[in-house]
């Protein structure tokens, strides 16, 4: 009988959820919602948001709060996480345009909505299949974020705005549930 | 049973020859599931995991590092499978985990570093008598290949990466590109003819003890100069090439400097210590503004990150200090060809001694 050949993938995991993960209750409208935008310092990524959080303001009279990641490239620390719990109705977290920064803000995403808040996690099309497989790994498998063509990096200002403005109807979907019921 | 008996191996006690058909259905058995790099994997079995493990003092469960945001850690057991994987021997499990460890003392790669756009690689330089006593090459051709310690040890580590940490191309690594050579950059130092300290002795591991550093380099360039008696032409040419626009994304950087022996030489006897050739450089490294503006890389010529663009004619510094600039002698004295390596954020600054079991 023969040795057995070891698998080389271990069977240690650490403590990043693996349990499902739920997704927040949606309000029926942003109406006068405190918008926390987290912003993870990639070119463009700050006025692409500000102008997300411009068009909502106009659209919905949302108060506004900024915060850039401490390291863009991981998921955010819990104490930051805290503090946009306690001060944010909706999250909207981008641009997630690099290799480590697209799965760390659908992790951000993931974890935010285990704490009770919606989050529109903004994705350029190039990293949907690594946002989806760290959704997937915090055990949120289909987890549903807003995306935006690749490369936002190198767009000029008017062409962020316009980026902006198409993404909005995505973000408000994603941010809101008027059917009277949640997922 | 094998059909035919190899020439000697008629007399008691003498192996069985080994069976490649065997062997084949084996490797085909770990690229099935997953496990392989591209390369064939040496199939582990117990006895071989026992090998391993019996050349170190720590716990087969030890954790040995994790990778938060995946969820993934890594113990000694599993670093022993991907190892022996690699086609290490037993004997070279210590510079694993060394090598493991100092890898892990780097921010970059704790953080978003292995599913970079960047797709950088670990430079693993090794010191001290471990070298000579597992066959590490010290000499010509330091970036390989030929030399099972400096291929599979690296292998190692991507293995690790790969399977135990989960992160498989196209998946959670992203790599644009990548670097050529990935997992397989492994350099033991030339002391015998470096006219300097040994490379450990800058990460805190003096005393000429078997030490492993690691940080990450996103590709490498090499600056061939056999052309004058001048040093200081020659850290002019090197300085042409640390400033090189089209590797810099950031307003500071870092690289290392893989010297060859003759270069290395050059430097000290016209009586510059590492510490010289360092300071000449972070000196004089980097390009005016205009230059910047000119590739559209106004963000990087700033003072700090995000801040604002200095002006075309500030000259913009890239090399902030001494640890932004690790230097280290590697190759043959047969050709005044060096390597600008650059580094994916920075060095720890820290060299992992190498501990057998005692």
């Amino acid at each position: 009988m023969p040795n057995a050949i070891l698998d080389p993938t271990g069977s240690v995991k650490s403590k990043a959820a693996t349990a499902a993960a739920p997704r927040a209750r949606r309000p029926a409208s942003l109406n006068g919602a405190r918008v926390g935008l987290l912003i993870n310092t990639k070119q463009n990524a700050r006025p692409f948001l500000e102008e997300v959080g411009r068009l909502l303001t106009e659209k919905y009279d949302v108060t506004l709060t900024e915060r850039t990641k401490v390291n863009f490239a991981v998921p955010e620390p819990d104490e930051v996480i805290k503090e946009l719990v306690a001060d944010s109705d909706v999250v909207i977290t981008g641009v997630g345009d690099c290799g480590s920064c697209s799965a760390a803000a659908a992790a951000d995403g993931v974890v935010l909505e285990t704490a009770g808040v919606p989050v529109a996690a903004i994705i350029t099309e190039s990293f949907i299949p690594t946002a989806d497989a760290m959704a997937a790994l915090r055990g949120a498998p289909g987890y549903k974020y807003a995306t935006t063509a690749h490369p936002v990096a190198v767009l000029t200002e008017d062409k962020v705005k316009e980026r902006a403005a198409q993404v909005l109807d995505d973000v408000v979907a994603l941010l809101t549930d008027s059917s009277g019921k949640n997922d | 049973m094998t059909d035919e008996a190899p020439e000697g191996s008629g007399a008691l006690g003498a192996p069985e020859a080994p069976d490649p058909d065997e062997a084949q259905r084996a490797i085909e058995y770990c690229y099935d599931q997953g496990w392989s790099d591209g390369l064939p994997l040496v199939p582990v079995s117990r006895p071989l995991l026992d090998r391993f493990l019996a050349t170190t003092d720590k716990e087969p469960d030890e954790i040995i590092g994790s990778l938060e945001q995946v969820g993934r850690d890594v113990d000694v057991r599993t670093a022993a499978i991907n190892a022996a994987m690699a086609g290490c021997k037993p004997e070279y499990f210590p510079v694993v985990l060394a090598a493991f460890d100092a890898l892990m003392r780097e921010r970059a790669a704790r953080g978003g570093g292995f599913q970079s756009t960047s797709g950088p690689a670990p430079l693993i330089v090794v010191n001290g008598p471990v070298r000579k006593e597992l066959g590490f090459n010290t000499a010509g051709g330091a970036f390989g290949p030929g030399f099972r310690p400096n291929m599979t040890i690296p292998r190692a580590v991507g293995l690790i990466v790969r399977n135990a940490f989960g992160i498989h191309p196209h998946v959670l690594e992203q790599a644009t590109q990548g670097v050529p050579g990935r997992w397989s950059i492994c350099v033991a130092e030339n002391e015998e003819e470096s006219p300097w300290e040994p490379f450990a002795e800058n990460g805190g591991a003096g005393g000429g003890v078997s030490a492993v550093s690691v940080t990450l380099t996103r590709t490498m360039e090499f600056v061939d100069n056999r052309h004058t008696p001048n040093h200081e032409d020659v850290l002019r040419d090197l300085q042409d090439t640390i400033g090189r626009i089209g590797s810099l994304i950031f307003p500071q950087t870092s690289v290392a400097l893989v010297l060859c022996p003759e270069h290395a030489q050059m430097f000290a006897a016209a009586g510059m210590s590492k510490a010289d050739v360092q300071n000449w450089l972070i000196e004089r490294s980097g390009r005016t503004g205009r230059e910047f503006r000119l590739m559209g890389k106004e963000s990087v010529a700033t003072k700090t990150f995000h801040g604002p663009f200095e002006g075309d004619d500030a000259f913009h510094a890239i090399l902030s200090g001494p640890r932004q600039i690790p230097v280290i002698v590697a190759g043959a004295k047969n050709a005044a060809i060096s390597m600008v390596v650059r580094i994916f954020g920075e060095w720890s600054g820290t060299a992992v001694p190498v501990v057998e079991k005692k």
